[in-house]
């Protein structure tokens, strides 16, 4: 589904990803750890090519996304981004940031769109909500909003950029639990994310990433497991964030 | 001075109107409206152009900004005047010229307010809009503009406040406006200048200082409006 293939990006003299390879299956979901600026954010967001790369070959579907002849913005209604930050759009409704693809690039009217929202919607629990502006929702709303809008374009796979890092943490949980129910789903999934329990829960493997390059992978109850001596239970020890990981 | 608003109240207002043109206070917020409407389009392009990952569209519109820029209003006005009835070959009034004028000198400032609007705009917004697949168009027109625009409201205003002492140029080549109306009051009483100027000050500043506290107004209420950041105001 998606193959990283030996992926350089530098941003000015600094290497953000040193010869990353990797692949995700259909189905699959990835968890990327590590330390900040580690490169995990830099990985997922070469997808959907919000980040140029200097070597190697980002594959999704077997498309080159870094190739001329792509149709860049065809290819990024496949992927779904979901941001740390949520960049819901301000001056739109709920509904409204999660129509105005479909009714741009779906070609639905505005009725088709907003049947179609609302279900999205209903599916994250926030059917009520639809027509609030996004500044008069809670975080962790916000982030369920900008969820939907992403699965409303019917991705074939979700990338996550520490969706929950910028939540209070009784907010955490509504958005893990979506993007538990999204996984059950079979939605192939790539989260950044410091959640150990939901790495834990359901990633099929996560990727320990340091100084640009992916040191080690593995099953979570290999990594993670009270028997493991992985770097990834070394980083998690050394950090505040392996107090999440209950 | 009382006296002689009294007098001449209705030419300040609409000037000779109806034995003659239009003009005064009305002829003055009338070129100042049409002037910053009929710039907005080229304004919108210019910022648009500025911003432009194209180089060949990025210079040429650099250049005329800062060019427009670099330049007083009244050598707009003087060209506009000589260098329009030579292209389009026939006299041009006095008020058409002012408000071809503003909208070329106008453009340039409205564009560097819209650049800031976009530029001001959190890198997010484009990256969300670009994720989901849009195109330029839409994302621009859909995304960046609603934003920028409604957030650039306060400096609109402002921008429209100037415009309307601009408008005072026309004087020089006969727009009868509320100058021009002031002027020939004052050719009419020809021993209270004072007097008559006063007046002429007094509306400009009663004007102007309403439409600034009004764009002070919007300021508040846009940056507490959408739960966006409700600290920032500004200070009064």
């Amino acid at each position: 589904m998606i193959r990283f293939e030996n992926v350089d990006k530098w941003f000015g003299p600094m290497q953000a990803l040193a010869g990353v390879s990797g692949e995700v299956g259909r189905g699959e979901v990835k968890v990327l750890v590590g330390p900040s600026g580690s490169g995990k954010s830099t990985l997922i967001r070469t997808v959907t090519r919000l980040e140029t790369i200097q070597g190697g070959r980002v594959l999704v579907d077997g498309t080159d996304v870094g190739s001329r002849g792509v149709d860049i913005n065809r290819l990024r209604q496949r992927v779904g981004f979901v941001f740390q930050a949520y960049n819901l759009f301000p001056h739109l409704s709920a509904i409204g940031n999660i129509t105005l693809g479909l009714t741009k690039l779906r070609g639905m009217n505005k009725a088709e769109a907003r049947e179609r929202g609302l279900a999205e919607l209903a599916r994250v629990g926030l059917a009520e909500k639809a027509d609030e502006m996004p500044g008069r929702l809670s975080g962790g709303q916000r982030q369920r909003v900008a969820i939907a809008r992403s699965l409303a374009m019917d991705p074939q796979v979700m990338l996550f950029d520490e969706p929950t890092s910028a939540l209070d943490p009784e907010m955490v949980g509504e958005v893990l639990a979506a993007m538990k129910q999204l996984a059950a789903s079979g939605m192939t999934m790539i989260c950044v994310t410091h959640e150990m329990g939901f790495a834990r829960e359901v990633a099929d493997e996560i990727w320990f990433m340091e100084g640009g390059a992916v040191l080690e992978r593995g099953k979570p109850a290999e990594l993670t497991g009270t028997s493991a001596h992985s770097r990834l239970q070394a980083f998690l020890a050394s950090t505040r964030h392996g107090g999440s990981a209950a | 001075m009382l006296e002689i608003l009294e007098n001449n109240w209705l030419l300040f207002l609409v000037g000779q109107y109806p034995h003659g043109p239009i003009g005064g206070l009305t002829m003055t917020l009338f070129m100042a409206a049409t002037a910053l409407a009929l710039c907005f389009p080229f304004a919108i392009a210019l910022a648009l152009a500025r911003l432009s990952p194209y180089r060949w569209l990025r210079l040429p519109a650099t250049a005329i900004v800062h060019t427009v820029r670099g330049l007083p209003l009244i050598m707009f006005i003087f060209w506009t005047y000589f260098v329009s009835p030579l292209v389009i070959g026939r006299a041009v009034g006095g008020v058409e010229t002012l408000v071809i004028a503003l909208v070329v000198y106008e453009a340039a400032y409205l564009s560097e307010i819209i650049r800031a609007g976009i530029e001001g705009l959190p890198a997010g917004q484009v990256e969300a809009a670009k994720s989901l697949g849009l195109r330029y168009w839409p994302t621009t027109f859909k995304v960046v503009l609603p934003q920028a625009l409604h957030n650039m409201l306060p400096s609109m205003v402002s921008q429209f406040v100037s415009t309307i002492k601009e408008t005072s140029l026309g004087y020089v080549i006969s727009a009868h406006e509320v100058t021009f109306a002031a002027s020939q009051v004052n050719n009419v009483l020809l021993t209270q200048p004072f007097e008559v100027y006063g007046i002429l000050a007094l509306t400009y500043f009663v004007l102007c200082f309403a439409l600034t506290s009004l764009a002070r107004f919007i300021e508040r209420r846009t940056s507490s409006g959408r739960g966006g950041a409700p600290g920032v105001i500004v200070a009064a």
